[in-house]
């Protein structure tokens, strides 16, 4: 609490006059580096996407924790900037240049939205803060079928192509299995769904082969026997899957998964940067973070900064390789 | 009896003061939601879930889902009064609904929507409680080739709306495909017509269009016939409160209506992704091709209004087998549920009922409860809703682009929506005025790209073969049953009304 | 007026069935159905049918007069550019402001003379918006590109 005191005390001091009073809020980003953050400014948190939906939750979940254990000492405002897939959000954050108090939260569509439609901005050119998690997929198959684990299935696969269902192009759920066939070395169908809805469907109506998906949704499906899990995208395996190894274990590790994490506008100050870090630090220790991670059954994958960028830019290389191979972009 | 003991303790559960509390705030939020344009159950579901989070799941969910089938009968009250579709599932409802509020059975017509919804929603109810885990057979053995089937029968419902002029009628049907192939294709992930747009992205949503062509077109139409002059009476007439109960015409009317398209509705909505909107124009169609004088349909027939409504609201019913007994969502709204499920820890899935049996047990009570409620507040505010008719549509006009422009805004919180609405009022007036047909153009649009989808998943998983349509059980239901209604039932339609003919000319 | 509504549905058509045979594949690479496909057929059917009603309506010009009285075509042209000025309106001010001033302006032409009604219409019904969405629904209202001091 000290250091904003401080800051209080010493702004008044350093500007004369009521004329310059309004230059105040002006000047305070730049002054503000020494005492980041400052009690007097507001955070703007802009949510790229509406109520209700994963990156909603996401950011509303750190803000109570930041809220809750007191990590921010000013207010924070959260706005719900949807539109475009992210577009409009993510471009408002991008219009933030240099300012440390802006910031936003990441998921898929950070990598491909850039990749479908011509936004101003890419996602390396904003200020990483950290990874705090990641959205993966398993593989599964219908629960009657013959194909008991991974190594029978690429054995198959390899005999006979199969038919895998995902949830749409420009998605990790093509590029996942693109790259694993490759590691794996056989060839596959691939079949484009609207929803995780409409692909669990089918695959149980018999008509495909298997399917990748988000184990969140279809944990009832697969504790129930109705869908057998053969394997797992992410670095380590959730503990509601059981036993189904990552592909990383059976010798393929891809190494692409969706991006759940922490940005600050382009050209944020060094000092934000490394405030959010420390503090992000905090948060991912709450017992509120990991009931997060588990009931949203993501993968706690925590890399901070720059370390995050490089991740950034590496997915989105891997996406934009396996689209133009197919097609879908140019 | 299990289910009865089941039943009861679901009852014990729903009835606590806090939850029937939680339960009647969300049958209202779910009227208010459904009335405004372009605000349907998935929005507003979507919306207030954050606000659940610190409630007791039992009652948060009660209130969640009351609003979700709350909407369906909140959605018709605009298509009846203002010709203006609530959300998607009740656009066959502006067929009859608005022309009966044009001649001045405003009245009749929402009373007999809040009763037929009412028989729909309780039909289905039960229908879970006796047959939920049957149905379930029907939920899971639907994929691609039944899907573009259904698509296909669907489509023969465009032959009914296409209206008067066949070529105009058509060319409104293109329009609507066509309009359902922006976005990025879902197979290659390429743009077609994006432009590079972010907003287009996901394609061109359906709310947005139905609410301009009906809403909007409907009101620039009504000003074009100079209809703002006549002094205060707006474009429905609205005579005397005497006329506000159906008569018993209407009743005797319906009764088979009800019960025939409660059972169809809760079977189309048991499908996961076909839905209230399919099932309300199949629905639609069914009935008009049964009905004795077919000529009456769109201009106010009482059985064209009540069937749409009975099966949407018995489809929003359906859509809760495949969430209840698969963990899978058939629609936006129960996708949002089902959301809501996963936040609370739970898993939704085969052995759900069996794991819950309170939650799971306490919803479905609470679903007659919710249906009892809403048609009791739907009767108390149709009075207040007939209001809307005695404005002066001087000053109703322009309330009226204010509630389409914001509703429509509300859903996405998109620019582009909006001018899009805007677009499509504006093209619908015109439609309208030289004869193109609007339901037909939306109708394409919703049924166009799941045709398409579902047409391209089916040949990518059989390798280019059409053998899989008769290879599988589901589908060689599908195409008898359209085989039935396509064929027999206008045949047998014709004979009757021959014989009845016969009869009358032998007297 | 209808001949020239059906010649813009017409060059629309046009333009749809030009990009889906120039930028739209009708086969994929791995031999499915592209996603030209359904544009291809959609669009050429649709200018076939739409060249055949311009082809009626040139033919029948002169045996159709133009439908209802000069004054409603009037009023409706005022409506819509009422509405497409709230559009507008909406884009700069946002949901509360512009709802305000499109009453304000639509009213005073519609509903003439009734001043007090109209300020009334014009302050209650934005308010009551206002309140059911952003208050009570918590629903997603047009933000403001300029915003007003208060």
């Amino acid at each position: 609490m000290t250091k904003h005191i401080k800051a209080v005390d010493w702004l008044p001091q350093a500007t004369m006059g009521a004329l310059a009073a309004c230059s105040i809020s002006l000047a305070a980003p730049a002054m503000a580096q020494e005492v980041y953050p400052s009690a007097d400014e507001t955070l703007d948190w802009t949510i790229a996407f509406g109520p209700g939906g994963g990156n909603d939750i996401m950011a509303r979940t750190i803000i109570d924790i930041l809220t809750k254990y007191e990590l921010y000492p000013g207010d924070i405002s959260a706005e719900n900037r949807a539109g475009g897939s992210g577009a409009v959000g993510w471009g408002y954050l991008y219009g933030q240049d240099g300012d440390p108090y802006g910031i936003s939260t990441t998921s898929g569509s950070f990598v491909t939205t850039p990749l479908q439609a011509d936004t101003p901005w890419q996602p390396e050119d904003f200020t990483p803060v950290a990874l705090l998690a990641t959205d993966d997929l398993v593989l599964v198959v219908n629960g009657d079928s013959e194909i008991q684990n991974i190594e029978q299935f690429i054995e198959m696969a390899k005999a006979n192509p199969m038919n895998i269902g995902g949830t749409g192009t420009v998605n990790v759920d093509f590029i996942v299995p693109t790259l694993f066939a490759q590691a794996a070395g056989f060839e596959f169908d691939y079949v484009s769904f609207n929803s995780m809805a409409d692909q669990t469907t089918a695959l149980l109506s018999g008509a495909l082969d298997s399917m990748v998906g988000n184990p969140g949704e279809i944990l009832g499906l697969i504790e129930s026997g109705e869908l057998r899990p053969l394997v797992y995208s992410g670095q380590s395996t959730p503990a509601a899957l059981g036993d189904v190894p990552t592909m990383g274990e059976v010798g393929y590790d891809i190494g692409v998964s969706m991006p759940r994490g922490l940005i600050l506008p382009p050209n944020a100050p060094e000092a934000a940067q490394q405030w959010w870090i420390g503090t992000m630090e905090k948060v991912v220790e709450t017992p509120e973070w990991a009931e997060y991670i588990a009931s949203n059954t993501l993968t706690p994958t925590v890399i901070y900064g720059e370390e995050f960028r490089d991740f950034l830019v590496r997915t989105k290389n891997n996406f934009e390789q396996v689209l133009k191979s197919v097609g879908a972009i140019d | 009896m299990d289910i009865f003991s089941d039943l009861i303790m679901g009852l014990s559960i729903a009835i606590t003061p806090i939850n029937l509390l939680y339960l009647l705030i969300g049958a209202a939020i779910g009227m208010i939601v459904g009335v405004i344009p372009g605000f349907g159950p998935s929005a507003g579901l979507a919306i207030l879930l954050p606000m659940t989070f610190g409630m007791d799941p039992i009652g948060a969910i009660m209130m969640l889902a009351a609003i979700y089938y709350g909407a369906m009968y909140g959605g018709t009250i605009t298509s009846i009064l203002l010709n203006t579709p609530g959300e998607s599932a009740t656009v066959a409802s502006t067929f009859d609904g608005f022309p009966l509020a044009k001649n001045g059975r405003a009245g009749p017509a929402l009373v007999m929507q809040a009763v037929a919804s009412f028989v729909g929603g309780t039909v289905g109810v039960i229908l879970i409680t006796l047959l939920a885990p049957m149905f379930a057979q029907v939920s899971r053995s639907f994929g691609p080739p039944e899907y573009f089937l259904l698509a296909l029968m669907g489509m023969l419902t465009l032959i009914v709306m296409i209206g008067e002029n066949w070529r105009l009628g058509i060319v409104s049907a293109l329009i609507g495909f066509a309009l359902g192939t922006v976005g990025v294709d879902l197979e290659t992930g390429q743009g077609r017509y994006t432009f590079g747009s972010a907003e287009l992205i996901g394609g061109i949503y359906f709310i947005p269009i139905a609410i301009g062509l009906f809403g909007l077109g409907e009101l620039f139409y009504a000003f074009y016939q100079g209809l703002h002059r006549t002094g205060t009476g707006g474009i429905v007439n609205y005579d005397n409160e005497e006329r506000f109960w159906p008569t018993r015409l209407d009743w005797m009317s319906t009764r088979m209506t009800m019960a025939r398209q409660s059972v169809l509705g809760f079977v189309v909505g048991v499908i996961p992704g076909a839905g209230a909107t399919i099932a309300s124009l199949m629905a639609y169609s069914t009935e008009r091709s049964l009905s004795k004088n077919p000529e009456n349909f769109g201009k106010g027939e009482m059985a064209g209004l009540v069937a749409p409504e009975t099966a949407n609201n018995a489809a929003s019913s359906g859509a809760m087998i495949p969430l209840l007994t698969l963990g899978i969502p058939g629609s936006a709204s129960t996708a949002v549920l089902l959301a809501a499920f996963l936040l609370w820890g739970l898993r939704p899935g085969p052995l759900f009922m069996e794991q819950n049996p309170e939650l799971a047990w306490g919803l479905i009570a609470s679903m007659y409860l919710g249906n009892m409620a809403l048609l009791a507040i739907s009767i108390f505010a149709i009075p207040l809703f007939v209001q809307i008719i005695k404005v002066p549509y001087r000053i109703l006009g322009p309330t009226v682009v204010v509630v389409c422009a914001l509703g429509t805004f509300s859903v996405n919180a998109s620019f582009v929506e909006l001018y899009i609405m805007f677009a499509a009022g504006i093209a619908g007036f015109f439609m309208r005025l030289y004869g193109f047909s609007a339901a037909a153009l939306v109708l394409a649009l919703v049924l166009g790209p799941l045709a398409e989808e579902a047409l391209r998943q089916t040949l990518a998983i059989s390798r280019g073969s059409f053998a899989i349509f008769v290879e599988r059980p589901a589908s060689l239901w599908i195409i008898a049953v359209t085989v039935v209604l396509v064929v027999c039932l206008p045949l047998l339609n014709r004979f009757g009304a021959k014989a009845q003919a016969a009869r009358k000319s032998g007297v | 007026m209808r001949l020239t509504f059906l010649l813009v549905v017409l060059a629309g058509a046009i333009f749809y069935t030009y990009i889906a045979f120039v930028d739209l594949s009708f086969m994929t690479r791995s031999g499915r159905l592209g996603p030209g496909f359904f544009p291809r057929i959609v669009g050429v059917i649709a200018v076939i049918f739409i060249a055949w009603s311009v082809f009626d309506a040139m033919r029948d010009r002169s045996a159709r007069g133009l439908g209802g009285t000069g004054s409603n075509w009037s009023d409706v042209f005022v409506l819509i550019s009422l509405a497409i000025g709230y559009a507008v309106l909406l884009r700069l001010f946002g949901g509360f402001i512009a709802t305000v001033l499109y009453l304000a302006i639509a009213l005073s032409i519609l509903n003439r003379g009734r001043h007090v009604q109209n300020g009334i219409l014009a302050l209650t019904i934005p308010g009551g918006v206002y309140l059911l969405f952003d208050k009570l629904l918590n629903a997603n209202m047009p933000p403001a590109v300029f915003d007003l001091p208060f």
